[in-house]
């Protein structure tokens, strides 16, 4: 089933997105049991060559050390630290500096070839957590309710393709243009049509999950000056198969629905927040309010700030 | 009459239908409160008794139920009024998908919008709703009388067999197997007699479409 969540708060100020997603996916846990993961967005505060780097590594001897020799040769490591998470595994979490944009997909294809480290993500203007398991362990492993934001999205996931890992956890994330993630309720039934024409314009995919493929898809559509609501509205006539799709970006958040409206999605909103989730009880958890809309299939709604 | 009210609020979804079940054969009326959006709440309840729910339900509020009359003072979600063969359900807010779906007998009443595929593969009973509803609206339909007040989308009456649609808006357009044709003076009193019971003001009874297998 997978459950999808997303708030924006429409006074550009930070709030508690953590604790918010924490709530609303919480309320979903029922939609999936198997891993969690939230983009939290407008509170990293990094200078502008700074970016976030979340990588998985194996509690192995000499492995982390290693992986920090391997960094500090590209940049100075800057506010680390350590999440010891379940399965034998730590995230390392740190900050690194960069000339530009363009060099951090090749240092996360870099760092992936050392044995026992996944790089989970790279970001400059959103913080991702996401792990193996249910909604509440992730929320206090990551302290999420100290984690504040303009908005963010989220995602507990019922796994029916894939493995159950800290990589396939959802939000995915492209790096086609910058800090573009995307949660997923459904399945894309024409993927390779999708995927096929990104690859030949030199998009590069790391797995066979479909969530990786609309992310792309959604990113090089931004990355080709669309907006999101345009980039989600062709989503709908592009992507076959039954899906909702939440996608955040540094200045928004949209969700899209499959045509026959075979996912559910509803939305709230009042003056201070706009919040989406697959549910109503999730949005109970962060917005009063008796209105609540179903989204219909083939709809697109949006909130950018 | 004898009340009783269930705290929801730290209840499961299966401690609560307990819960239900077992007074219902002991009071008249049963409120629930804080039921925040559960799911399945009275689902297979065959008892003659009042049930309120103070807030909205989730997915399949009133599944298979016989008998009870349940009234929600928000919204609920997908399924409402899922496979009843009697009694009545009423939404004073919006629902999601399939809002009456298979229903055999009773009524289900949606005071606000639904979402889509109302009253699929419904063969009996009776579903109104107040405001709009979505893609597909009687969907398969296979019985008895389906009312929307606002408009309808695309594919209305999709697949139809048996049963009738009544639009009073407009319909954006017809499924497959569906025909319209203008209301009756025996429609317009039957319509007239279903919703004056259930408190809706219409003005003027000939806007309604009558949709039907063609």
């Amino acid at each position: 089933m997978c459950g999808i969540a997303g708030i924006i708060y429409k006074d550009k100020k930070t709030h508690n997105v953590g604790e918010s997603l924490t709530a609303m996916l919480e309320s979903l846990q029922h939609r999936g049991p198997d891993s969690a993961g939230f983009a939290i967005y407008g509170g990293l505060d990094l200078p502008e060559d700074h970016y976030q780097l979340n990588i998985e590594v194996k509690n192995k001897p000499g492995l982390l050390n290693q992986l920090k020799t391997t960094l500090t040769q590209i940049s100075p490591i800057h506010n680390e630290e350590l999440i010891h998470s379940v399965d034998n595994y730590a995230v390392y979490k740190c900050e690194i500096e960069l000339e530009n944009y363009d060099l951090l997909k090749p240092l996360i294809r870099n760092l992936d070839k050392i044995e026992d480290i996944q790089v989970i993500n790279g970001s400059h203007s959103f913080e991702m957590i996401k792990d193996v398991g249910l909604v509440d362990d992730i929320s206090k492993r990551y302290n999420l309710n100290t984690r504040v934001g303009t908005h963010g999205i989220g995602h507990t996931r019922f796994a029916t393709e894939s493995g159950v890992d800290r990589y396939h956890a959802h939000p995915y994330q492209s790096y086609i243009t910058p800090d573009i993630t995307v949660v997923h309720n459904g399945q894309i039934t024409n993927y390779w049509k999708i995927r096929d024409p990104l690859e030949r314009k030199g998009h590069i995919f790391e797995s066979y999950n479909d969530t990786e493929c609309i992310v792309h898809y959604m990113a090089d559509k931004l990355n080709e000056g669309y907006k999101l609501e345009e980039a989600l509205e062709d989503a709908v006539n592009d992507l076959d198969g039954p899906f909702s799709i939440l996608v955040g970006t540094p200045t928004g958040i949209g969700i899209a629905k499959d045509k026959l409206g075979l996912r559910p999605g509803v939305m709230a909103e009042n003056d201070d927040v706009f919040a989406i989730a697959s549910e109503e009880m999730a949005l109970q958890n962060v917005i009063d309010t008796e209105y609540v809309e179903q989204i219909a299939p083939g709809e697109t709604r949006s909130y950018t700030i | 009459m004898k009340e009783y009210t269930i705290d929801a609020k730290n209840m499961d979804e299966k401690e609560l239908n307990r819960s239900i079940k077992k007074l219902a054969k002991e009071y008249d009326k049963i409120t629930i409160n804080n039921p925040q959006s559960k799911h399945n709440i009275c689902a297979g309840l065959r008892e003659d008794v009042e049930i309120e729910i103070n807030g909205s339900a989730g997915y399949f509020v009133g599944t298979m139920v016989d008998g009870p009359k349940t009234h929600i003072t928000r919204n609920a979600g997908w399924f409402a009024g899922d496979n009843m063969t009697n009694g009545e359900l009423i939404i004073d807010g919006s629902s999601g998908d399939g809002a009456g779906q298979g229903i055999y007998g009773g009524t289900v009443v949606v005071r606000g919008s639904t979402g889509s595929r109302t009253g699929e593969i419904m063969k009996g009973g009776t579903v109104i709703i107040g405001g709009n509803s979505g893609f597909m609206t009687g969907l398969l339909m296979m019985g008895g009388r389906l009312i929307v007040l606002g408009d309808v989308t695309e594919d209305a009456g999709e697949s139809i067999m048996r049963g009738t649609l009544y639009v009073q808006g407009n319909v954006k357009s017809l499924g497959k197997d569906a025909v319209m044709s203008p209301v009756t003076d025996d429609d317009i009193a039957e319509l007239k007699e279903v919703l004056e019971h259930y408190d809706f003001q219409v003005d003027d009874y000939s806007q309604f479409k009558k949709i039907t297998k063609g």
